[in-house]
C-alpha cells in the first residue's frame, strides 16, 4: 500500500486544505465530473486520474484513517487535512510510481494493455507454427486489430518474433522507475498460459494494490516511450498509433458544448436541457479547462480576469471564498472560469 | 473420411456413430451419454453432411462461448454466438448476414425475441440442437424457464430434425424432454451415466477445522491435477490461499465472483499444467476439457445428484483410475437449503412487484419495467424466473391476478422440488451400500458387474489414488523477465 498512501499524502500536499479529501478519492476513481477534472488540473494532480479505479471508499476511508493515525497528516476542519512534516518524509522515502500519468493516458491504458497481449500471444504462436490455440482477449475488435497488424507489417513472419522481442527490450530494459516483471510476466504465448494480476502480485510479493499501481505505471511509460519514438519500434507502435485520446469533455459537458456553439445562452441551454444554471455553468468551467481556444471575456471582463489571478497569486490561495471575499464584486462561477482557464499555466 | 479430415479423430467414441447416423436418417434424437464423452461432435459433424444451418441452444454464455471456440481450433470458421454480450452494432451485422453461419448458437433467452426468431425463419434450419437438454425439465437440476418455450420455437421453425443432449437425466426427466419439445416419434440413445475409471468416495468429518485439515491432507497425497468444488466463493478463495500458504503446490481459485479475463487465464493455465490444483466453485467445468485430472474434492455437497455427477465427470477423461472424494460434516445441508431459497423469488418480492404493476395498468403501462429489478432486489435469476411468466405486450388486468399465484406456485414446487433433491444427495452421503449401485439405482439402470475400485462401502481403499509425480514444469524462481520474454518469442530450434 506504500505506492497508494504516498499517491494520496502528495495529493494532500498539493490540494493543500482547499477540497475535501473525497475529491482525492474521485481522482483516483477518475470519475468524470466536472469537479474532479478540475480539481486535477486546478492542483497539478492530474496525473493521479483514474490511476485506481477500482479504490473503494471504504478502503480509502481506512487508509486516511491510518495515516491519520500515524501523524502523517493532521486534521484541520472535518474531511480537511495538510500534511505534516513526517509525511513529508514518508513521500521521500516512498516515492511515487515516477511515470503515471493519468489524465493523458489512463484512457487508452486498457486498449493498449488488451492489444499488446493479444499481439503478443498471436506472434509466438506465430513463431511456433501453432494454429490451434485459445485467444486470451475475448473483445473482437482486438482481434481485427492483431489481424490488420500483421497484414500491415513487412516484416516476415519469420522474423516477427525477434523483432517484438527487440523492441519491447529496448523499451523496458534498463529504465528508472519501472519494474518489467510487474508486466512480462503476464504475457501467454506459445504453450505458456501468462499469470493472472494477482499471481504477479504473489510472485512479485507486492500487495494487490502498488501491484495495480506499478502495472498502469510501466503502461504509461511505455505508451508515452513508444508513441514518442515510433520510428524505433515498428511493431509496438501499431498498438498506440491510432489511439486517439477520447475526447477530454463529459458527455453531458459535450451536449452543453453543441448548444453553446449554436449560440445559446446559459440560462436558455439550462432550460433546452432541464438542467439547473448552475450545472451548466459546470459545464462551462470544465469547458474552460479542456477547449484550448475557447473564451471567457463574455462571461469576466478583461480587468476582472487580472484582478482575480492577482489576488490568487497573492494569495497563495485557490479556495473561491477567500478571494470572492477579496474582491466582493465577482461571482464564484467567474472566479472558477478564470482559475480552470489560466489557473495552471500562471503557477506551474 | 470426414471424422478424419474435419476433427482429426480416428475413430468415434461410444454412441457417437448411432447419434449422428440417426440423426443423418432425419430422425429426432435424444442422446443421453456421459459426460466428456464427446456429445459436441455429435452435432459438429453433421454440419459438414447437411444442407442448412445448425442452430445450437446452450443455456450458459461461458459454455457457448467454449464450443465457439472449439469448433474454430478445428478450422470451422462459420461459427457464431448469438448472446448479450454481442453489441447492439455486432448483433445488427451479424444478424443481416446470418446465413453465411453454419454454426448458430443462440441463448433460450434470445430465442425469445420475435425479431430474432424472424430472421431465423428465413434460413433453413436442417438440425435444432438443444444441448444441455435437462434444463428444460422441471425435475431436472438446472431448470430454465426459457427452456420450456423451445417446442413453441420448434414448430415456428418448421419443426426441424431435433437432438438433445443431455449427460444426466433420470427417465423423468428425459420424458419431460420429449413431450415438453413436442417430439412426436424419437430415438432414445442411452448409455450408462456410470464412469467406471472413477471411484466413489465420502468421508464424514466433525467439523469445519478438520475438514480443512483433511482436504490439506488428501491434496499433500493425492495424484494432481485436481479440482476441490465448493458452494461458496468465498470458501474457495480462503482454501486457495491455505494451500498455497502451507504446500508449495500452484493452486488458484475459480469462480463467478472474478473477472472474465482472469478466468480465462485460470482455466488455461490449468488445462496447460501450470496448476496442479483449482478451487472452485460449480462455474468452473463446463467445457473444460482436460485429459489428466485425477481427483475430484467435494467441499460442500453438491444440491443433487446429478450436478455430483457432472462435477465428478471432469474427472479421468483419459480412461485413467480417478477419485472422487466427497467430504460431509453434519449440517452441511443447510448451505444448499440457503443457496436454493435465494434463488428464487420471496413472495414479499412478488407482492410488492404485482402492487406496481397494479398501478402501472391502470394508468396503461404494459410493459414490464426493467427498472424494477433493482428496485425490487431481484438478482438476475430471480428476474428471470419472473420474466419468463410475462408475456409482451403485458396480460391483461383479470389474468393478472392469476397470473400472481401461478408464479407463486411455481416457486413452492421448485422449492419442494430442490429440497427433495437435497435430501436424496444426503440419503446418497449416508448410504449404506454401494454408492455406484445406489446412482444407478437414480437413473433406473442396474449394476451389471462389479467393478475392482469401486467405492468406499465396497472396500475401495483411498491410497491408490496417492502418488507423487509432478506435473508439469514447475516455475523456476531463478527465470528473469528476459528469459521469458526470450522463450515465448523466440524459437531457438528455428535458429539452429
Ligand atoms: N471421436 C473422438 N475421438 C477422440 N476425442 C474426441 C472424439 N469426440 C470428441 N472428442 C473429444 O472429447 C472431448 C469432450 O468433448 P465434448 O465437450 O463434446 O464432451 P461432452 O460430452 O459435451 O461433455 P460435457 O458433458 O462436459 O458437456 C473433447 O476434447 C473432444 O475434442
Ligand atoms: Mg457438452
Ligand atoms: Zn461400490
Amino acid at each position: 500500500m506504500q505506492k497508494l498512501v504516498s499517491i494520496i499524502l502528495d495529493c494532500i500536499k498539493n490540494i493543500n486544505n482547499e477540497r475535501t479529501i473525497y475529491s482525492i478519492l474521485h481522482l483516483l476513481n477518475g470519475k468524470k465530473s466536472s469537479q474532479t477534472i478540475q480539481d486535477a488540473h486546478l492542483f497539478s494532480i492530474k496525473k493521479y486520474f483514474g490511476v485506481y479505479e477500482s479504490l473503494t471508499r471504504d478502503s480509502f476511508e481506512r487508509i486516511i484513517d491510518e495515516i491519520a493515525n500515524n501523524q502523517w497528516i493532521k486534521p484541520i476542519e472535518e474531511q480537511r487535512y495538510l500534511l505534516t512534516p513526517s509525511g513529508e518524509s514518508y513521500c521521500k522515502k516512498n516515492p511515487v510510481p515516477p511515470h503515471l500519468n493519468g489524465w493523458k493516458y489512463y484512457s487508452m491504458t486498457k486498449l493498449f494493455w488488451e492489444r499488446l497481449s493479444l499481439f503478443i500471444q498471436v506472434t509466438s504462436n506465430l513463431v511456433y507454427k501453432e494454429t490451434k490455440y485459445i485467444p486470451i482477449q475475448k473483445n473482437k475488435d482486438i482481434h481485427t486489430w492483431v489481424k490488420a497488424c500483421l497484414v500491415g507489417t513487412n516484416i516476415s513472419r519469420q522474423e516477427i518474433g525477434n523483432q517484438i522481442f527487440h523492441e519491447l527490450l529496448e523499451c523496458l530494459d534498463q529504465v528508472d522507475g519501472i519494474q518489467p516483471p510487474v508486466l512480462v510476466f503476464r504475457l501467454t504465448g506459445y504453450q505458456q498460459i501468462g499469470l493472472t494480476a494477482e499471481q504477479t502480485a504473489n510472485k512479485l510479493k507486492m500487495d494487490m494494490i502498488d501491484y495495480q499501481l506499478e502495472f498502469n505505471n510501466i503502461l504509461h511509460y511505455m505508451i508515452k516511450k513508444i508513441s514518442e519514438n515510433e520510428k524505433n519500434f515498428p511493431l509496438l507502435s501499431f498498438a498506440v498509433y491510432d489511439i486517439k485520446k477520447a475526447n477530454d469533455l463529459t458527455n453531458s459537458t459535450k451536449k452543453t458544448w453543441n448548444l453553446y456553439r449554436r449560440g445559446y445562452s446559459i440560462n436558455r441551454i439550462a432550460k433546452e436541457r432541464k438542467l439547473k444554471v448552475s450545472t451548466i455553468e459546470d459545464h462551462f468551467v470544465e469547458i474552460a479547462l479542456n477547449v484550448k481556444n475557447f473564451s471567457i471575456d463574455e462571461y469576466v471582463d478583461k480587468s476582472q480576469q487580472e484582478k482575480i489571478l492577482e489576488v490568487a497569486r497573492q494569495e497563495q490561495t485557490r479556495q473561491l471564498k477567500q478571494i470572492k471575499e477579496m474582491l466582493g464584486s465577482v461571482t464564484y462561477f467567474q472566479i472558477r472560469l478564470v482559475l480552470a482557464k489560466y489557473g495552471e499555466r500562471q503557477w506551474n | 473420411m470426414l471424422l478424419k479430415k474435419h476433427f482429426g479423430y480416428h475413430t468415434f467414441k461410444t454412441g457417437q456413430k448411432e447419434v449422428i447416423s440417426s440423426i443423418l436418417s432425419g430422425n429426432h434424437t435424444l442422446a443421453m451419454l456421459p459426460t466428456g464423452t464427446g456429445k459436441s461432435l455429435c452435432y459438429q459433424l453433421p454440419g459438414y453432411v447437411l444442407e442448412g444451418h445448425i442452430l445450437i441452444i446452450s443455456p450458459l454464455l461461458s459454455l457457448m462461448q467454449d464450443q465457439v471456440e472449439q469448433l474454430k481450433k478445428f478450422g470451422e470458421k462459420r461459427v457464431i454466438a448469438l448472446n448479450s454480450f454481442l453489441s447492439v452494432e455486432e448483433k445488427r451485422s451479424v444478424l443481416t448476414d446470418l446465413k453465411n453461419y453454419k454454426y448458430i448458437f443462440i441463448s433460450p433467452e434470445m430465442l425469445q425475441l420475435s425479431y430474432i426468431i424472424q430472421r431465423l425463419q428465413r434460413l433453413k434450419i436442417s438440425l435444432f440442437v438443444v444441448d444441455e437438454a435437462h434444463c428444460i425439465s422441471q425435475w431436472g437440476y438446472d431448470f430454465r424457464p426459457d427452456y420450456s418455450k423451445l417446442g413453441e420455437i420448434r414448430k415456428k421453425l418448421n419443426d426441424p430434425v431435433t437432438l438433445a443432449l443431455t449427460a444426466t437425466a433420470t427417465r423423468k426427466v428425459r420424458n419431460d424432454i420429449i413431450k415438453s419439445l413436442e417430439l412426436n416419434e424419437v430415438a432414445k440413445i442411452e448409455s450408462s451415466i456410470d464412469r467406471p475409471n472413477i471411484a466413489l468416495h465420502v468421508e464424514q468429518i466433525s467439523g469445519y477445522q478438520e475438514k480443512e485439515n483433511r482436504v490439506l491432507n488428501l491434496i499433500a497425497k493425492l495424484k494432481k491435477p485436481g479440482i476441490v468444488y465448493f458452494s461458496s466463493k468465498k470458501a474457495a478463495d480462503h482454501m486457495a490461499l491455505v494451500l498455497r500458504k502451507k504446500t508449495n503446490l500452484r493452486v488458484s481459485a475459480y469462480h463467478g465472483g472474478m473477472d472474465s479475463n482472469t478466468r480465462v487465464l485460470i482455466q488455461q493455465q490449468f488445462i496447460h499444467g501450470q496448476l496442479d490444483v483449482i478451487c472452485a466453485t460449480s462455474a468452473f467445468g463446463m467445457g473444460v476439457n482436460k485429459e489428466n485430472i485425477r481427483f475430484i474434492i467435494h467441499y460442500h455437497m453438491p444440491p443433487q445428484i446429478e450436478s455430483y455427477l457432472q462435477e465428478i465427470g471432469r474427472a479421468g477423461r483419459d480412461g485413467k483410475p480417478s477419485v472422487a472424494i466427497l467430504l460431509y460434516t453434519p449440517g452441511d445441508e443447510r448451505l444448499p437449503l440457503q443457496l436454493a431459497e435465494a434463488e428464487l423469488p420471496t413472495n414479499l418480492q412478488i407482492d410488492w412487484l404485482f402492487k406496481i404493476i397494479f398501478q402501472e395498468q391502470i394508468i396503461g403501462k404494459k410493459q414490464l419495467n426493467p427498472e424494477w429489478q433493482e428496485l425490487g432486489g431481484f438478482s438476475e435469476l430471480q428476474w428471470r424466473i419472473v420474466e419468463s411468466f410475462f408475456s409482451e405486450p403485458m396480460q391483461e388486468l383479470d389474468d393478472l391476478l392469476s397470473l400472481k399465484d401461478t408464479i407463486q406456485e411455481f416457486i413452492n414446487e421448485r422449492l419442494e422440488i430442490k429440497k427433495q433433491n437435497i435430501f436424496l444427495m444426503k440419503k446418497f452421503i449416508e448410504s449404506s451400500k454401494c454408492r455406484r449401485e445406489f446412482i444407478l439405482q437414480f437413473f433406473d439402470e442396474t449394476m451389471v458387474n462389479k467393478l475392482h475400485s469401486c467405492c468406499d462401502l465396497c472396500g475401495d481403499d483411498i491410497q491408490a489414488f496417492y502418488g507423487n509425480e509432478v506435473c508439469g514444469q514447475s516455475p523456476s524462481n531463478e527465470e528473469t523477465w528476459k528469459d521469458y520474454l526470450a522463450k515465448i518469442l523466440i524459437n531457438s530450434e528455428l535458429r539452429e
